[in-house]
């Protein structure tokens, strides 16, 4: 039996070495996939971190309010800002139209003053108290630092640019607020008093991850550690359309025939296909494994970020579950589909649809709530998730088996469907 | 008294979706060495009936023994003593002919030297051995029908099932199939065989059984000491009728 299986796995694996146009398919797609996903999803992925977001600057103002928001919009790091010279309003907001920035930002002209009387007038109500100086009834305008958007612009990045000016507009109010209570106070008291100290702010934000270091190193997704799993998975699973076209190629071919008056059963060639397209799999894995650390770098793009050996044990688990459930679905698409190019329509299709669903061209959080929901059910988010609980997460075999379960599930699904459908056939 | 090594009983084949049984009541008996030929016109059952007699197909109703063993309860253990040339050139065309050779002998139980010997007599006698080492898609359908019959030889089978064996192929080609199957039906080999070449059937066959509507309608023991008759008597127990 040991032998006959071992024939199965020789004859699959001259097969699919014989087919260049298949090889390309399965090592060459999913390199071309990589490298251009991880390139394209670099931006969005560095969470803005980088100057992402083109604004045209005007200040209108001349004063400290247009000095100090153009500092802190630079400061912020997210922003890659021209000047727009002398450009008016109407002039600013064609440029923004056409696409040429994304925001523009207007200091008016005037906010400076605005924020020296709105602090002055909140000072006067304040002090008023203590001194009993009347106030004046009549709250001074506002003013309004005028944001212009691309209407193409996503809404991440609308967002960042406003809060990022909220917060320096807030910091700005603040720091006027202390500077003029100083003023106040030494006016009241007629000491010269120590300059008040601007301080970081009194509670902050201590961003960590909730996965621990990897190789002194830590690690969150990133283009790399997210497209690199994730077209492996394509890859893998996209294997199916090579097993089912060969599966279509030798019932047609009369093969299956002959090999069904032979001794071996059914298990021993799905066993035999199952184990050469793992071999298929694994090599998948370690060839993009590899580009993720050693090539994408090269590009400028982030390292992949390996970890000890136990977690590339548990690569090679997840692996083996993961190419299961492609082999044992290329073998249902085999035994359905009558012709080669209705296996490589059906099989292509359904692997397209499932990894779209399953988060593989973008993360499953991202999505609308329900489409979360039904990529939850997808072997391919089973397998993203078991990557991620490795790759990002650090998690261990317990944590590893809730996404093999469903796996594996799938396969002997698969596998059940595909006897009693050939069970069928033979009778009929 | 020998016993016969094919024994088929009461068989019946209805496919679904069909309005008529494609074997309706098919009674066979192969004695041991025998060279038998099923004949018959197009959609009269043959293919349905060799699938059925090697386990391809399951019957609908009736049973098949070879050698005594039930193919339905022993299917791997039947396997062992037949050898099966099907229509089609079921060959892996991406493979060189030594690796097709390989590959199905070590389904078949042999591996090592004694494969390899085995192929190569096969190759040798068939002319194929100098081009055993090239992609069978590279090969004429000539060379590709005489390795579509070797493979079923390299285990020696007891019995042979052949469908057809010789379409579509050069005169020189069917010459060397002939030959082969007269060599091994000589070593006391059972050879069941279809066709629709009633002069191939003459000059191989020692009994030939026609075929219609899925069942036997008649009988030729001998047809080589009938010869040139074995036409006129496929055209009365068949008709005149054309075929689909």
């Amino acid at each position: 039996m040991l032998r006959r299986i071992i024939a199965h796995i020789r004859k699959e694996l001259l097969l699919l070495v014989r087919d260049r146009a298949g090889l390309a398919l399965l090592y060459v797609m999913p390199i071309v996939l990589v490298s251009i996903m991880a390139v394209v999803q670099d931006a969005p992925f560095r969470d803005f971190a980088d100057k992402q977001v083109k604004v045209l600057f005007r200040d209108l103002d001349g004063g400290v309010v247009g000095e100090k928001v153009r500092a802190g919009m630079d400061i912020a790091g997210s922003f890659t800002i021209t000047d727009a010279g002398t450009l008016n309003e109407a002039e600013i907001k064609e440029e923004v139209r056409k696409g040429h920035h994304q925001v523009a930002v207007i200091v008016p002209a005037g906010a400076s003053k605005v924020l020296l009387d709105r602090s002055a007038h909140a000072m006067d109500g304040l002090f008023g108290q203590i001194t009993g100086d009347s106030v004046a009834p009549i709250e001074p305008d506002s003013a309004f630092v005028r944001m212009i958007v691309d209407p193409t612009v996503k809404h991440a990045f609308r967002e960042l640019s406003r809060g990022a000016l909220i917060r320096i507009l807030a910091g700005l109010s603040s720091e006027q607020l202390l500077v003029d209570m100083h003023a106040r106070m030494e006016a009241i008291t007629g000491d010269t008093l120590e300059p008040l100290k601007l301080m970081a702010p009194f509670i902050g934000v201590d961003q960590r991850l909730a996965a621990g270091e990897t190789s002194g190193v830590l690690i969150a997704s990133d283009s790399t550690q997210h497209n690199v799993p994730a077209w492996t998975i394509f890859a893998m699973f996209f294997t199916v359309v090579m097993l089912a076209g060969n599966m279509v190629k030798e019932r047609n071919s009369g093969c299956m025939a002959r090999l069904l008056t032979m001794p071996g059963g059914v298990a021993e060639r799905i066993l035999g296909r199952a184990v050469a397209y793992l071999f298929i799999c694994v090599t998948q894995l370690g060839v993009l494994l590899a580009m993720g650390h050693w090539v994408l770098p090269v590009w400028g793009l982030p390292a992949l970020v390996l970890g000890p050996a136990k977690d590339l044990a548990l690569l090679l688990l997840a692996a083996v579950f993961i190419s299961g459930a492609a082999t044992s679905f290329g073998v249902l698409v085999g035994s359905f589909a009558r012709t080669q190019q209705q296996s490589a329509i059906l099989g292509s299709s359904v692997v397209v649809i499932m990894s779209a669903i399953g988060g593989i061209w973008v993360p499953l959080y991202i999505m609308p709530q329900g489409m979360q929901m039904i990529g939850r059910f997808s072997p391919l988010n089973w397998s993203m998730e078991a990557f991620n609980v490795i790759l990002l997460r650090q998690g261990d075999l317990g944590e590893l088996v809730l996404y093999l379960l469903p796996l594996a599930g799938f396969s002997v699904l698969c596998l059940a469907i595909t006897v009693v459908a050939e069970r069928i056939a033979s009778s009929n | 008294m020998s016993v016969p090594v094919i024994r088929v009983k009461g068989l019946v084949k209805h496919y679904r979706n069909a309005d008529a049984p494609a074997v309706n009541g098919m009674d066979l008996e192969v004695m041991p060495g025998e060279f038998l030929g099923l004949l018959g016109p197009n959609g009269a059952g043959k293919t349905t009936i060799i699938s059925i007699i090697t386990g391809v197909r399951q019957p609908t109703s009736g049973t098949v023994s070879i050698q005594g063993i039930p193919i339905t309860r022993d299917a791997h253990e039947v396997h062992r003593i037949i050898g099966y040339v099907p229509q089609d050139i079921a060959l892996y065309e991406a493979l060189t002919a030594r690796e097709n050779l390989t590959f199905f002998g070590e389904l078949l139980g042999l591996s090592g030297q004694r494969l390899r010997r085995r192929a190569d007599e096969l190759l040798e006698r068939t002319g194929l051995l100098a081009r055993a080492g090239e992609r069978v898609k590279d090969w004429s359908g000539g060379m590709k029908r005489r390795l579509n019959l070797i493979v079923a030889l390299l285990h020696e089978p007891a019995i042979l099932f052949l469908d057809e064996p010789t379409v579509g192929i050069d005169v020189q080609s069917r010459a060397a199939i002939w030959e082969l199957l007269h060599e091994i039906n000589a070593t006391g080999t059972t050879v069941v065989y279809t066709s629709h070449h009633l002069e191939e059937a003459e000059r191989l066959c020692s009994r030939v059984v026609i075929i219609d509507n899925g069942r036997a309608v008649g009988e030729v023991s001998d047809p080589q000491a009938h010869k040139g008759h074995l036409e006129e008597t496929f055209l009365r127990m068949t008709g005149r009728g054309l075929r689909d």
